[in-house]
Parts: C-alpha cells; sequence; structure tokens
C-alpha cells in the first residue's frame, strides 16, 4: 500500500517538473544569449492568466497554450528592449517585469478569483505500458507537455552545442565582440533569444494553469516556482539535460508535503515541509559556489552586461 | 534584411540637470498613461478611476495621512533596497527580512513588554525588528562575501522560508506568538509599553519621522564618512578598492546587514503601529517587494527614497480604496508600479546617452563568409 502513494508521489512530481523544466529552459536560452531575465515569476504569472482566459473563452485547450506562449513573449519583449535596446539595468528590469507582471495577472485574473475552467490537459495513455508496476505510472502517465518539455530539453542540448545557430548563441553569451566581428548582429541575436525564451517560460506558465492547479489564485498559482527556475539555470550550469534531473528533484521536494499530509505524517510541521523546496535550493546553490569566480559554474561570460560596439 | 534606420547611442559625458528631474517626472506621467490605455481596453472608466485615485491616495486629509502613514514602512524597506544596490548588491529579499523583523519585534514586545516602560520598550521593539532582519540576511552575506553566491537568488529564498515561519508561528496551536483562545488564529496583540499611539486622528505614527531623519542621515553617511567613501570605491571600481587596501569582503557583510537590518526595521514599525500583532496577512501585501522599486525610482539617493516613497504609498493607498470607490480591481495600483519602474529604467538610457536615429547607408558592402 505504502509503496503506491510514493509512486504516484513520484509521478506527480515529474509532472510538476514540467513547468520548473520549461521556465528554466527559457531562461537558459535567454541566459545563453547573453541576457539576465529575472522576470520569470511575472511572466509565468502573466501567462497562466492568459491561457486560463483563452481557454475558458474559447472551450479549448490549445488555443490557452498558444495565448499563454504568446503572452510570456510579449512581457519578455519589454525586457529585451529595456535592456538590450536601450542597456538597462537588467536586474532591476527583470525584477519590474515581476511586479509589473503580478499586477497585471491579478488585475486580469480579478473576475475569474477561485474559478475552474472546464477544459483540462489530459494524460496520455500507452495502454499496457502504463500497467507496469512502478514505472508505468511515472512514465507513461503523463500529459503531452510533459513529454514535450523532456523531449525539448534533448533537442536544445543538441541544439546549442551540435550545430552552428547554437554556437552563434552561445558566443554571443560568452564573447559578444567576436561574434560582432564576425559581422553577426548581437543585438538581434539578444532579442531573438530573450523572445523566444519569454515564449518557452510562457508555455510553462499555461501548462501550470491548463495541467496543473486548473484555478484561478492569484500569486499562489506560482507560488514562487519562477524563483526556483531560475536557481535551477545556475544549479545545472547552463546545460539543458542537467537541467531536466534537477527539475525533477525539485518537483519531488515541492510535492514532498502534501504526500506526507495523505499520508498522515504529521510529526514534521507543514510550515517546515514547505519550506524544504527553498532550503533545498538554496544549500545546493551554496554548495556549487567557488570563491573568486562564478565561471566554475558555467556561466555565460557576458550574462547580464549590455554590449556596446564602439561607435564612431 | 536590414531596418532602414538604426539608433546611434552617443555616451554623454555630463548629464543635463533637468533630464535627472524630467525623466522620473516623465515616466511617471508615461505609465498612467499606459495604465489609462489599460484601463479603457478592459472596459473601466479612465477618469473615475483616477481622479478616486489621486483623491483617496493625495488630495484629502484622511488620503494624504493614510498616504504617509503607509510611507513608514515603504520608505524602510526602500532605503533597504537602495542602501544595498548602491554597492551593486541586489538584496531583493527585504520582503522575508521584514517578515523577521516582525517574528522579532513581537517576540521582543511580548517577552520584555509587561515590566518595562513604553521609553524603552519602543526602542527595544525597533532594534529587536533590525537585528532580526539583519540575522536573516547574514547567511546570504556571508556566502556572497566569501564564495560569490548570488544574494539574489538566496535573499530572495529566503523570503518563502520566512512567509512559512509566520505562518508557523500563527497557525500552530500553542504558539508563543498566537492569541489562546479565540475562534480564529490570530496573533496576540504585544502589551501597550510596546505600541505607538497614532498622531491625532490619522493613521500615521511618530515613527514615521523617525524613517525620515534615518534616510537622511544615511544619505549624508554615504556622502560625507568614511564607511561611505568606501562604497563609493568599491561599486566605481573594485580593482581600485583593491589596491587601495579595501577590504570589499569585509564591506559587502557590513552593507547587506544593515540592509537587512534597515528592512527587518520596517516590519517592526508595523507593530509598535498599526499591527501590533503577528498578522500573516503581512504577505499578501508585498511592501518589502515595493521597496525595490521604490530604490530603483529614486536611483538608489537615500534622500530621494522619501520621495518615491510617498509617491508609491499614494499610488497604494489609493489604489487599495478603489474597491470601495469603482469597480476597478486594486491591482491596477500594482501595475502602474510596474509600469513606472520600466519607464524610469527606459528614460535611464536618455539620462545616459545621446540617442540619435540614423538612416543606415541603402547600399552596403556584402561580406560573405
Amino acid at each position: 500500500m505504502n509503496d503506491n502513494i510514493w509512486v504516484l508521489m513520484t509521478g506527480d512530481s515529474v509532472a510538476l517538473a514540467t513547468t520548473l523544466i520549461l521556465a528554466a529552459l527559457g531562461a537558459l536560452f535567454t541566459e545563453r544569449s547573453g541576457v539576465l531575465n529575472l522576470g520569470v515569476e511575472g511572466v509565468l504569472l502573466t501567462s497562466a492568466i492568459s491561457s486560463f482566459i483563452a481557454a475558458d473563452s474559447s472551450g479549448s485547450v490549445w488555443i490557452g497554450l498558444i495565448v499563454g506562449s504568446l503572452a510570456g513573449a510579449l512581457l519578455a519583449g519589454i525586457h529585451a528592449v529595456l535592456a538590450v535596446v536601450l542597456r538597462a539595468n537588467q536586474i532591476v528590469s527583470g525584477l519590474a517585469l515581476v511586479i509589473f507582471g503580478t499586477g497585471l495577472a491579478n488585475y486580469l485574473g480579478k473576475p475569474y478569483e477561485g474559478k475552474t475552467i472546464s477544459v483540462k490537459l489530459t494524460d496520455l495513455t500507452f495502454g499496457p505500458l502504463t500497467d507496469i508496476p512502478l514505472l508505468g505510472p511515472i512514465l507513461f502517465e503523463q500529459d503531452i507537455i510533459t513529454y514535450l518539455a523532456v523531449l525539448a530539453a534533448v533537442v536544445s542540448s543538441l541544439y546549442l552545442f551540435r550545430t552552428r545557430p547554437g554556437l552563434e548563441v552561445r558566443a554571443t553569451g560568452d564573447d559578444p565582440a567576436t561574434v560582432d566581428a564576425q559581422g553577426l548582429m548581437v543585438s538581434t541575436i539578444r532579442i531573438r533569444y530573450t523572445l523566444f525564451g519569454g515564449l518557452v517560460m510562457g508555455l510553462g506558465g499555461s501548462w501550470l494553469m491548463l495541467a496543473e492547479s486548473a484555478a484561478w489564485h492569484q500569486a499562489a498559482t506560482t507560488n514562487g516556482v519562477g524563483w526556483i527556475a531560475l536557481a535551477l539555470v545556475v544549479f545545472a550550469s547552463w546545460r539543458p539535460i542537467r537541467l531536466v534531473i534537477g527539475a525533477v528533484s525539485f518537483g519531488f521536494t515541492l510535492q514532498l508535503p502534501y504526500t506526507l499530509q495523505a499520508e498522515n505524517i504529521t510529526f514534521i510541521p507543514q510550515a517546515f515541509l514547505q519550506m524544504v523546496p527553498y532550503v533545498a535550493t538554496l544549500i545546493s546553490l551554496i554548495a556549487l559556489s567557488r570563491p573568486g569566480s562564478t565561471n566554475a559554474l558555467g556561466a555565460p561570460k557576458s550574462l547580464g552586461i549590455p554590449f556596446v560596439r564602439d561607435e564612431r | 534584411m536590414r531596418a532602414p534606420f538604426r539608433l546611434q547611442f552617443e555616451q554623454r559625458t555630463e548629464t543635463p540637470k533637468r533630464l535627472g528631474i524630467l525623466v522620473p517626472v516623465v515616466s511617471v506621467f508615461a505609465a498612467l498613461i499606459a495604465g489609462a490605455l489599460f484601463l479603457l481596453a478592459t472596459g473601466h472608466s479612465v477618469g473615475d478611476t483616477y481622479s478616486n485615485m489621486l483623491s483617496d491616495g493625495f488630495f484629502s486629509s484622511t488620503g494624504i495621512t493614510d498616504t504617509l502613514g503607509l510611507s513608514t514602512v515603504l520608505i524602510c524597506t526602500g532605503i533597504a533596497a537602495a542602501f544595498a544596490f548602491q554597492m551593486n548588491l541586489y538584496n531583493i529579499g527585504g520582503e522575508g527580512q521584514l517578515y523577521v523583523g516582525m517574528i522579532g519585534a513581537t517576540w521582543f514586545g511580548l517577552y520584555f513588554g509587561e515590566n518595562l516602560p513604553s521609553f524603552l520598550m519602543i526602542p527595544i521593539v525597533l532594534l529587536g525588528g533590525a537585528l532580526c532582519g539583519a540575522a536573516w540576511i547574514a547567511i546570504p552575506a556571508w556566502v556572497r562575501a566569501r564564495l560569490g553566491t548570488s544574494e539574489i537568488v538566496t535573499t530572495l529564498l529566503l523570503t518563502y522560508v520566512a512567509a512559512s515561519l509566520v505562518n508557523h508561528f500563527i497557525y500552530r496551536s500553542g504558539s508563543y506568538f498566537r492569541a489562546p483562545n479565540t475562534m480564529f488564529p490570530q496573533g496576540r496583540q504585544v502589551p501597550d509599553s510596546a505600541m505607538l499611539s497614532p498622531i491625532g486622528d490619522t493613521k500615521m505614527y511618530p515613527t514615521f519621522f523617525v524613517v525620515i531623519l534615518l534616510s537622511l542621515a544615511l544619505h549624508w553617511m554615504v556622502r560625507r564618512t568614511e564607511f561611505g567613501y568606501r562604497i563609493q570605491v568599491i561599486s566605481d571600481s573594485p580593482r581600485a578598492a583593491r589596491y587601495a587596501g579595501i577590504s570589499a569582503r569585509r564591506t559587502t557583510v557590513q552593507v547587506m546587514l544593515i540592509s537587512g537590518a534597515l528592512a527587518g526595521l520596517g516590519g517592526a514599525t508595523l507593530i509598535v503601529g498599526s499591527f501590533q500583532r503577528l498578522d500573516p496577512g503581512i504577505v499578501t501585501l508585498g511592501y518589502g517587494y515595493a521597496g525595490i522599486v521604490i530604490a530603483a525610482l529614486a536611483r538608489n539617493n537615500m534622500a530621494a527614497v522619501i520621495v518615491s516613497g510617498i509617491l508609491f504609498a499614494g499610488l497604494r493607498s489609493g489604489g487599495d480604496k478603489l474597491q470601495i470607490s469603482t469597480d476597478t480591481p486594486i491591482h491596477i495600483g500594482v501595475m502602474l508600479q510596474g509600469a513606472i519602474l520600466l519607464f524610469a529604467l527606459g528614460g535611464e538610457a536618455f539620462r545616459r546617452y545621446k540617442i540619435r536615429v540614423v538612416r543606415t547607408p541603402a547600399v552596403r558592402v556584402e561580406v560573405t563568409a
């Protein structure tokens, strides 16, 4: 009996990891091009409510996913203009995006407070595969976006490390002056990947609404997942495959309090269980730090630094 | 394919004085215009919303005193953020330090309050809050100085931990902070000696003036003391600081601890002021996050934080009353905060650069790779 709930929990963690993977993957692409977008939390919330409204009014999950993703790209576009075109302080711009996005999402979501939507992403079934003990429910009972997220991470890894455009992104993040000397437009590349990053984060935010909570509860909808995603990128040393592994383990710790509560294990106060993912992220960040430089982690060398060409 | 125009940035050697005032003012108006378009698009009345916000926030006697009362905590979190930001230390966990400051202030109030007179208790509670706020940032400060761990993420993560702590102290039965024998869990009120009375009929407390003086004192300290000079040298040029024998590590820890203490003090002003007890409702108010916006709009100038703090308090307080006066969701206030900051950031480019639109040459020599 007990085994059962742990299997369910692992399955749920994989599902929870979907938003984390997508949000972090979006941040990873943005950061690989040298732009630091701290606004993930705001992007997630805005795309979540946009997808909610779109799915609710159209009755289609797919329209919800598309609208939510576009909303994410739109919000990231503000950051791209400020950070890349106007060379603003990227940290403050990202934070402004969180505040603006949170306000916007709550404003738009006011009429939908506590409402649920009728449509929902359904889990795919793989017939007999789902019946495999242990592995079946974990691996073969998820919805399509979850599979897509994992696939996307693998494809991203190949793209970044095995293709020419991937090389260009990485070079733009590490050494924009060289990219510029090669005749490529640094700002165009950065804007493109900031927008793309927002699109991917937006898909993650929409998924949160359309597969997970399915009820709109203001800021509680994301509950800091955007910030965990940012920490996850550091944790994964800006590599997509490691990111998936990290996301699943964080999904597990996020899920833990609810599982233990369902199991009637109450000797640890609920509040302390809720701290686990944040404390775990904190500890792993500190453990990965080395004195002197952040390069030991594999951070893009020009992350957060606007590119200024000597202009005549 | 290339755009026919491109922006040319020319670094200004000297920023004209008028731009220093013009840019923030224009960004506030630009944000209000953007907000107006948004209100129109969602079918709310622009005139009603703004006139209600302005009169409830600034231009009525209860409005302005409510605003100044609210500005007390916002100026605290504003200077907390500005103080760290000026050294490029992004303490964005002021929110969490504020919660822990509240917890600490409440504890000192409950523990000592029965036996000590008010003139001792108020300083003890305020300092207790500041101390706990500083304690909450101690680990991020230390690992930032020692290992270079990004303080942005660590301080933020600890905010979620702090929020869980507040809930724990109120919802756990038999908790020291919880009022006994109430139907709905709520905090235990601190003794009278740990409370200030408001000024006259208003929601302003004497702590407002303390916080104003503190901002001015910090402003002076940054400009006129050796410690302030050290901060400036490190933020301008870490290398020069090293050659001058200034320990960036020690200053990093000091600056972050002070920043955390200021946010904690903000929490304590709530306890001696309007809250009087630990209230889990604080986690929905976002006073700490607002400090980041306030600091950024004031361009990390401690004296300017007073102005931007009052401006934001007015937007908040006027926005919060919208629910009563109109059907516009109160979140328009938060949206406007974000929008003002976004426009101010964009405006910053015009302060630093002369921006010209130039036509790209029609004929280009194409270099084939």
